[in-house]
């Protein structure tokens, strides 16, 4: 009943922020010295994995995975504490997230440019890397729940709402598109055959970008953005109408058959190509849209639609 | 085609908890009060210095709050 | 930046505490939330600064006014000392753990938040407060072990933020928030969401082309769609759209035709043919649309709900009474009585400040008593021994002790409120407007669908079935729904922003149709801020007046303080002599000069006083002078609003006071305006009956308690009111003060508003036409359906926004 003292866990999130940057640097490298490849195609000839095809899969990693998820990671460490009033749940998770993101990164970067792919895009990771990323984002989930659970201000602000969809969409996804049976220490085959298995592959693709680059920078820029102006958003209630029809939308639009639909008829027939467009857009500017109503002008991280 | 099952049971699965979660935060009261929070989370949680807390860990936060 | 007098409170009192902690409060920066202006938005460094450097001024300069004046608390602690009411007025209580929510109508800033959400600071048995900004209520969770109610309440009132607590909040206590609408319109958004997205390969005509090929994958599944799509919709048909069929049977019950008919019809009608047809393979049916039609209703509906949560239009005589008073017993002990306990003959102690909350003798003390809650007078009134006090009036001066005459509920003013008017609910007795055109929609609709049904039948009769659903579903008046609700509730908030609350959409359609306005006089089209004077009499010289002046200052009657504040400025000094006669007026002098100032008897006046109107008599060196007669300032543009009014409209005065103001009301208003004075209560209620029999729709605008009868009885009652968040009887909206100028063309934007709402009708009805073309010719499919009904409430959503938007920027 007594006033609390107690401490925000900064330390966690400055580490985050360091390993943002280093895995900044080094995977726009690496897209840079792709770039080049399209002009000097010869640079690395004779090199095996420093061929264009071992490292764009790894460009594509490092920078989705390592520089866009270690920076999902610091904001969320951040402004989680702060919403909820409350330290992370527990440090151990804390650190387990931590130090085993950055593993799984390190294990990434040696295993891609020597070969070792599933060849499913954004998926490429063999299957002893896939257990350890469900693993270390089951405690990343456990932990932000478990804030949750131990926080000191009843109400839920918005976005712990946008990290809380990102935690369980994502593990669906990574889990069922990893299914695989293993053949030997880094060679899998997907439990799905065929076509079956490129239906689910672009189900978590499509969900990637949905649920993985968009939604949690929704929810830092509801916290950061008001944050940084002091000022609050234009409505709040907006916001909460923003995620409810956002999840209600979202989660039936990205997954329900209709991504099976798109590619079923993409290619085949002109309007699939024109429905994926319409979907597409109409998704991804109504994210832009409800966030610009709200007066916030800065468009940032997540117009990653193309 | 079975996988078609799958993922459908997967989404509607995932929309039905989500479903429930909001009809569980409305029947709570979260969305009561549609204006305060959004000037609750401006302000700064109070710094509390002391040399105890200095020495246990120079690079948290600590803040004092109501429980 | 702001800087209001309760944070500077707040920082004395933070200091007292903790200095450190007071540097660290003062650094909060103002949120610069209510204005939209960039420019306001502060830098918090600097404005850290700021305040450090002026925290010591505030300090002292509010230690000196500590001295100078002590605070004086208006809250009525009076409740505090029982137990049962306790119990009654907190959430939770399990004996170590007390909750309570109180109001605080005091909140209007960020910093307010800040500073009640931090009380644990000042008192560190408050285990949490959260603030409710809308609603301008804090809830304190605290240790009742070691502190009370009585100390939280005390150190709100100390830091500023006096909490409101008065009768309403043990009496009528569980009110339950109805968050029914939030959920119908979750699961009816959820279904369609989905729904729509399962529903699209139907569009592209895919999958029914089986017999072309088509798609193979989407050919296999689409039995599971469909009745995944059927699965979604049953919620949306029970529960969410219950209500219309729940509205429908009433309607139909007492032999009226509203426009949920239809729109149940529609419902029923897209529900069993859907399911119909994927039960046989016909189609997929149109369950996109049905979904999409209830939740763009709902939709309506939940715009429509604009509450000020800030205000209430509920308000009785329970919101300003008291919760408990002092008793006094036989052996002079004291002790606090719930209200509803008083007794007549019950001897009872009214405080500085504190309500009189039944009707009574007065005892003793000096009794001032201000009725403005009442009347909306706000000069206090003398009262001498064994003089009658009414039940709603606040004591001035002092203590005084009143012995009851009656219970709170047979009191003068509270009797009002056993009129069956309070009981009955005002909306049902009005018909909107698209209830009254359902019937001619319905019967029309069902026309034009017998009579192609009828056509069908004799040429195709496979037909026959499909066009007449066809037409029932075409024809579901949803944008004909939506009109009303989207230009009213645009409406009302736009009014909002204009300062004029209005409680629902259906007090702007029966305010467009108003004939009649009645008035108030005291606080509706009379300040309660200032007062005039006028002399009459023989001329004062400047030395006359300036001991005029002097003598009023040191005295404390409200009728010397405005008089005071009205005469001109003089040279300050000091009095030689000074003595007031309670009761009776003032005396004072100077060198030789003598003044006296009060009644005519005081004075020494020998004719009795002809005017009604309050007056104060002044005698120099004993020689009567002449009389300062007080006349009630009226509002600025009084003269305008009538005469604009008086051409459109019937008008005419109520008030409770005497005759006094005649004359001027004569010269202020339209000729020939109805004046009544001397009305009670009752007699305003009544006259607003007698106006309703002649069929006249009555606009009542008022302002106190007095006037509650006739603003409950009227189509639309209005409260004036000069500070929204204090004081309002029960009514139907409530406006600004500051914006009576503006009062008749609130009305006429009412009756645009109407005019809007007509002419979106015309429009969806152009759409209806073009949908019953297909429906009748037998060719609707879902794809039309799924387009014309979006499309149509779409069109009629965006035109009735512009064009109320464009109505609201000719509004001041």
């Amino acid at each position: 009943m007594e006033v609390q003292q107690f401490y925000y866990d900064n330390k966690i999130v400055k580490k985050f922020i360091y390993a943002t940057m280093l895995w900044g640097i080094v995977g726009m490298s690496v897209g840079l010295l792709l770039a080049f490849m399209f002009l000097f195609p010869n640079v690395t000839d004779g090199i095996s994995w420093l061929s264009f095809g071992r490292l764009r899969p790894l460009h594509t990693n490092a920078v989705i995975f390592a520089f866009v998820g270690n920076a999902i990671f610091a904001g969320v460490y951040y402004s989680t504490q702060r919403l909820l009033k409350a330290r992370m749940f527990s440090d151990v998770l804390s650190n387990i997230n931590f130090w085993g993101w950055q593993l799984i990164i390190v294990a990434a970067a040696i295993t891609l440019p020597l070969g070792f792919s599933t060849s499913k895009e954004y998926a490429e990771l063999e299957w002893p890397i896939d257990i350890a990323i469900a693993l270390v984002w089951v405690a990343f989930g456990a932990n932000l729940i478990g804030t949750m659970i131990k926080r000191r201000q009843r109400h839920l602000y918005v976005a712990i709402w946008f990290y809380l969809a990102t935690f369980v969409t994502v593990a669906v996804l990574h889990i069922f598109n990893s299914l695989e049976l293993p053949v030997s220490a880094l060679k899998s085959y997907s439990v799905y055959a065929g076509v079956q298995d490129a239906l689910v592959q672009w189900w978590y693709g499509h969900n990637a970008v949905a649920f993985f680059l968009t939604t949690p920078f929704l929810g830092l820029m509801y916290y950061f953005v008001p944050k940084a102006a002091n000022r609050p958003v234009y409505s709040y209630r907006l916001s909460i109408v923003h995620f409810w029809s956002l999840i209600f939308i979202y989660i039936s639009g990205r997954t329900s058959p209709l991504i099976i639909l798109r590619i079923a008829g993409l290619g085949s027939k002109p309007w699939g190509s024109l429905f994926s467009y319409v979907d597409s857009s109409f998704l991804g500017w109504y994210d832009q849209w409800s966030f610009d109503l709200e007066g916030c002008l800065g468009q940032g991280a997540y117009g990653s639609y193309a | 085609m079975s996988v078609i099952y799958v993922l459908l049971a997967i989404s509607i699965i995932v929309a039905m908890v989500f479903f429930a979660a909001f009809i569980f935060s409305v029947k709570n009261g979260q969305y009561d009060d549609s204006y305060t929070p959004s000037v609750r989370m401006l302000f700064e949680d109070e710094l509390v210095k002391q040399k105890k807390s200095l020495q246990k860990s120079n690079m948290d936060t600590s803040i004092e709050s109501n429980n | 930046m702001d800087l209001h007098l309760c944070h500077q409170v707040l920082a004395n009192e933070l200091w007292k505490n903790n200095p450190v902690i007071t540097v660290v409060m003062i650094a909060v920066p103002t949120v610069s939330n209510t204005t939209k202006n960039a420019s306001v938005a502060t830098d918090a460094k600097r404005s850290t600064r700021f305040f450090r450097k002026t925290i010591s001024l505030i300090i002292t300069t509010y230690r000196l006014q500590q001295v100078l004046r002590p605070p004086r608390l208006k809250v009525n602690m009076t409740f505090s000392e029982t137990e049962s009411i306790i119990e009654k007025l907190t959430e939770f209580n399990d004996g170590n753990l007390q909750i309570v929510n109180l109001y605080v109508p005091l909140i209007h800033c960020s910093s307010c938040i800040w500073v009640l959400e931090n009380l644990n600071k000042l008192n560190p048995f408050i285990s949490s407060s959260q603030v409710n900004f809308s609603k301008k209520t804090v809830r304190i969770a605290y240790d009742s072990q070691k502190t009370s109610l009585k100390d939280v309440v005390l150190l709100l009132a100390r830091i500023g933020y006096e909490p409101y607590i008065s009768l309403e909040d043990i009496d009528g206590k569980e009110k339950k928030v109805d968050r029914s609408l939030i959920y119908k319109l979750g699961v009816a958004g959820f279904a369609f969401g989905n729904v729509m997205f399962l529903s699209f390969p139907d569009y592209f005509d895919l999958s029914s082309s089986k017999t072309s090929g088509g798609e193979f994958w989407l050919n296999q599944y689409e039995v599971v769609f469909r009745w995944l799509m059927f699965a979604f919709s049953l919620p949306v048909v029970f529960y969410a759209g219950a209500d219309y069929f729940v509205s429908a049977y009433k309607g139909l019950r007492s032999k009226i035709l509203n426009i949920d008919v239809p729109i149940s019809l529609g419902i029923l009608v897209l529900f069993v043919r859907s399911t119909l047809e994927i039960m046989f393979d016909w189609g997929s049916g149109f369950f996109d649309s049905l979904t999409g039609l209830v939740f763009f209703l709902l939709l309506g509906k939940f715009f429509q709900q604009k509450t000020y949560s800030f205000l209430s239009f509920e308000r009785d005589y329970k919101s300003y009474f008291p919760i408990a008073v002092t008793k006094i017993n036989d052996d002079g002990t004291e002790e606090s009585v719930q209200v509803h306990e008083i007794k007549q003959g019950d001897l009872l102690l009214i405080r500085n400040e504190e309500l009189i909350p039944v009707d009574g003798i007065h005892y003793k003390g000096k009794a001032q008593i201000d009725y403005s809650f009442v009347t909306g007078e706000s000069v206090p009134v003398e009262r001498e021994f064994g003089d009658k006090v009414f039940a709603g009036g606040r004591q001035m001066n002092g203590p005084i002790e009143v012995e009851a005459l009656k219970s709170v509920s047979q009191s003068y003013l509270t009797q009002l409120w056993s009129n069956s008017v309070f009981k009955t609910d005002k909306s049902t007795r009005f018909q909107n407007i698209t209830d009254s055109i359902g019937k001619r929609f319905t019967i029309g609709v069902l026309t034009i669908a017998f009579l192609a049904t009828s056509y069908w039948i004799y040429f195709d009769p496979s037909l026959a079935m499909n066009v007449f659903t066809a037409v029932l579903i075409i024809a579901c008046p949803c944008a004909i729904a939506l009109a009303s609700p989207f230009t009213l509730g645009n409406m009302l908030r736009i009014f909002g922003q204009k300062k004029f609350y209005l409680r629902d959409t259906s007090a702007i359609e029966q305010l467009a149709q108003v004939d009649t306005a009645i008035f108030d006089k005291t606080g509706t089209i009379t300040t309660s801020k200032q007062s005039t004077a006028t002399y009459q009499g023989m001329p004062l010289t400047p030395e006359e007046e300036s001991l005029l002046k002097n003598t009023l200052r040191a005295s404390n009657h409200p009728l010397s303080r405005t008089l005071y504040d009205i005469l001109s400025d003089h040279n300050i000094y000091t009095l030689d002599d000074y003595e007031e006669h309670l009761g009776k007026g003032l005396e004072g002098s100077k060198g030789n000069k003598h003044i006296k100032i009060g009644s005519s008897e005081f004075v020494g006046k020998e004719e009795v006083s002809d005017s009604l109107n309050t007056a104060v008599h002044v005698a120099s060196n004993n020689t009567y002078k002449g009389k300062y007669v007080f006349h009630n300032q009226y509002r600025e543009g009084v003269t305008e609003v009538f005469e604009q009014m008086a051409g459109q409209l019937q008008l005419a005065i109520l008030s409770g006071d005497n005759e006094g103001e005649k004359r001027n009301l004569e010269k202020l208003l339209p000729k020939l305006t109805p004046l009544y004075f001397n009305q009670k209560p009752e007699d305003k209620l009544a006259f607003i009956t007698s106006l309703q029999e002649q069929c006249k729709k009555v606009l009542m605008v008022g302002d106190g308690l007095n006037d509650a009868g006739a603003l409950a009885q009227a189509e639309v009652g209005i409260a004036i009111s000069e500070n929204i968040n204090v004081f309002s009887p029960a009514c139907d909206g409530i406006l600004d003060a500051s914006k009576f100028q503006q009062l008749y063309q609130y009305i006429i934007a009412s009756k645009k508003a109407m005019k809007i709402i007509k002419l979106s009708f015309l429009l969806s009805l152009l759409y209806n036409v073009v949908g019953l073309y297909f429906a009748v010719t037998g060719q609707l499919e879902p794809v039309i359906a799924a387009i014309l009904m979006p499309l149509s409430s779409i069109s009629v959503v965006g035109f009735t926004t512009i064009m109320t938007n464009l109505q609201g920027r000719k509004l001041k």
